[in-house]
């Protein structure tokens, strides 16, 4: 089994955007293959950098609004992961698209080659203390299947 | 006859900003709107929380400046509940405080700005960008985005591990500083007073050249205000201090406590946004003001350590009091830089961080009111708690909106001198940089995938007579 980092992105207190942290401890309470890290991240952007080890695989556990019904969980490997804007205005703005870019040009021996973003399209964003919408509590499992499929079929690098 | 212009993601995604130009018959702009879509609920969700967990709870609100939030919170509960935290905890607080200041504005500086300075104002995004950055010039890259790291290490090392802080509480820090914990903060900081040593000079230099090739943008985004920043003993601080109030000729108008801000600064509710506005209400009117880098460094008298002073010297002779000109936060962003790494080593080496952390601290029904200097300016928390330690109002007031008129009043400045003869990149690029200027907080929600272009609608009519749109 090769080496897989999970890191998951969220912030509980607003909305669906805590759908990564509710996946992150799901994923405590699940049997995961040996040699899997599992990390959470409460904000992405360059901190993503900070959790790397040298693994062969990330998947980056996120909530996203790729446009799809709510509770749609996508998983994209890296061809598909979309850039977050190619200026960003502010600190808000930086996205794992670039933060692994950077990564593998700047400390190439601790960013993974491989890897895959499990989105889990969210409906609400914009009202803290709201907890999750229906559609994206209903969606976890879906995610949890997800992730565990996914690092049952990795290759070593 | 109007024009209205906005630029705006296509998908409309909550916490992104939009521009709004309106413009005249003559094709000048009348006025300019940077609208802030922010997460609705801040305050109210607070209310019948328990007081204590306000630290963790508003780190969590933005996920670019929790650590300020975490450390004002806590300043508000030791006020609140009457208690003085032992000088350990303030010490170790405003070392974490250096800490995130350090990686806040690395990233701000190094990030986000650092592409325009390599690359200047035109040609296609693709290239210009972090990791074209990171391609031309991977030494600066990878220095600065080292320097941002080191301050996030000194964070975790006093906040606790992970990027929301948890060890300030009501009456200090939660835990005592051991040896080891000490000696690699020691590292730490040597190491980020060495970086930002190698890296100003080079930094500076790119700026120095970036103004030279567009001199509109010294001579244009000007428009005066008044400024609010923080001072203690007449000197910059990022941690605790006065408020220091300076009008548009450099006058200082006020200097006072966050405890009376309710009587200086003026809220208000604007139509175009959930943020509440904020004037500063001196002598019955209310004036428009800045926050922030640039604000700060025109009401201080000076910094407090001697890299930063030699700079801030500099600054002064170069750009006066107060200097209005917006794009020159850069310059201001960089000599707070230098400030925070040399204010961490001094801090680090003092014998009295070492000691006793906490004090008891009870609640027996009252206000707690306390501030910060957030990276993008001052950041307010004021909360009423009952007797049994629970809170009944609260209330926040954050950088950007206090700087949101100042933002329009740049931007209009900015749009005013590139509408004319720009092409839609170069209008796109010049308003995109000007906002990176104030680097503004958006809806503080963490979630950060999805697509972003950027769109510019010019309506005439109430009709679309041209759009641009980028990919």
């Amino acid at each position: 089994m090769a080496p897989a980092l999970i890191v998951c992105i969220g912030n509980e207190l607003a909305a669906d955007d805590g759908a990564g942290q509710a996946v992150y401890l799901a994923l405590k309470e699940t049997r995961l293959p040996e040699g899997t890290r599992l990390e959470f991240l409460g904000v992405g952007g360059m901190n993503l950098l900070e959790t790397f080890s040298g693994e062969d695989h990330l998947v980056v556990v996120d909530a996203v609004q790729f446009g799809a019904a709510p509770g749609t969980v996508h998983t994209l490997d890296w061809d598909r992961i979309p850039s977050l804007g190619q200026r960003p205005v502010s600190g808000h703005g930086i996205g794992i698209r670039e933060a692994i870019e950077v990564g593998r040009r700047l400390y190439p021996e601790k960013t993974p080659k491989h890897v895959h973003l499990i989105g889990i399209e969210g409906k609400c964003f914009n009202t803290l203390g709201a907890g999750l919408s229906a559609e994206v509590a209903g969606a976890l499992d879906a995610a949890v299947k997800q992730i565990t499929d996914l690092l049952g079929g990795l290759q070593p690098a | 006859m109007t024009t209205t212009i906005t630029i705006d993601p296509v998908t409309r995604i909550e916490g992104h900003a939009r521009i709004l130009l309106e413009c005249d018959a003559t094709g000048a702009v009348e006025k300019a709107h940077f609208c802030v879509n922010e997460l609705r609920g801040f305050e109210r969700i607070l209310v019948g929380m328990e007081a204590h967990t306000m630290p963790q709870i508003t780190a969590r609100i933005c996920g670019v400046c929790p650590t300020a939030h975490h450390l004002v919170a806590a300043k508000a509960l030791d006020r609140a509940a009457g208690v003085e935290p032992p000088v350990a905890a303030r010490l170790l607080r405003e070392l974490m405080y250096m800490g995130h200041m350090i990686h806040s504005h690395a990233l701000s500086l190094f990030v986000l700005t650092g592409p325009d300075l390599v690359f200047g104002l035109d040609g296609a995004p693709a290239t210009r960008n972090i990791v074209g950055m990171v391609e031309t010039t991977p030494d600066l890259a990878k220095k600065g985005l080292r320097l941002r790291s080191l301050g996030q290490k000194i964070n975790e090392t006093i906040g606790g591990r992970g990027i929301h802080p948890v060890t300030a509480v009501a009456g200090g820090i939660s835990f005592r500083l051991n040896d080891a914990q000490r000696s690699r903060l020691q590292e730490l900081t040597a190491e980020a007073v060495t970086l930002v040593t190698e890296l100003f000079g080079r930094t500076k230099g790119l700026l120095e050249d970036f103004l030279q090739k567009y001199p509109s943008l010294l001579e244009k985004i000007n428009s005066p205000t008044w400024y609010l920043g923080t001072v203690n003993g007449g000197r910059l601080n990022f941690y605790d201090g006065n408020l220091r109030a300076m009008d548009a000729e450099g006058r200082i108008r006020s200097e006072f406590s966050a405890i009376d801000y309710a009587g200086v600064m003026a809220e208000r509710a604007v139509s175009r946004s959930y943020a509440k506005e904020v004037f500063l209400d001196i002598d019955g009117n209310e004036h428009l003001y800045r926050v922030g880098p640039l604000a700060r460094i025109n009401v201080a008298d000076g910094m407090e350590t001697p890299l930063a002073e030699a700079e801030f010297a500099t600054f002064r002779k170069n750009f006066g009091r107060p200097c209005h000109n917006a794009i020159l936060q850069i310059y201001a962003k960089l000599i707070e830089l230098i400030s925070a790494c040399e204010k961490a080593q001094m801090i680090v080496n003092y014998p009295a961080l070492q000691g006793e952390t906490r004090v008891a601290a009870h609640f027996t029904g009252g206000r707690g009111i306390a501030h910060i200097e957030a990276p993008r300016g001052t950041l307010i928390h004021d909360y009423e708690i009952d007797e049994r330690g629970i809170v009944r109002k609260a209330n926040m007031i954050i950088a950007t909106q206090q700087n949101t008129a100042a933002i329009n009043a740049s931007l209009k400045e900015g749009a005013d001198a590139v509408l004319g003869e720009g092409s839609d990149e170069a209008i796109l690029n010049r308003l995109e940089f000007i906002v990176r200027c104030y680097d503004p907080c958006l809806a503080c929600a963490t979630h950060a995938l999805g697509r972003m272009e950027m769109d510019v609608e010019i309506i005439r009519n109430g009709r679309t007579v041209r759009r641009m749109r980028r990919d």
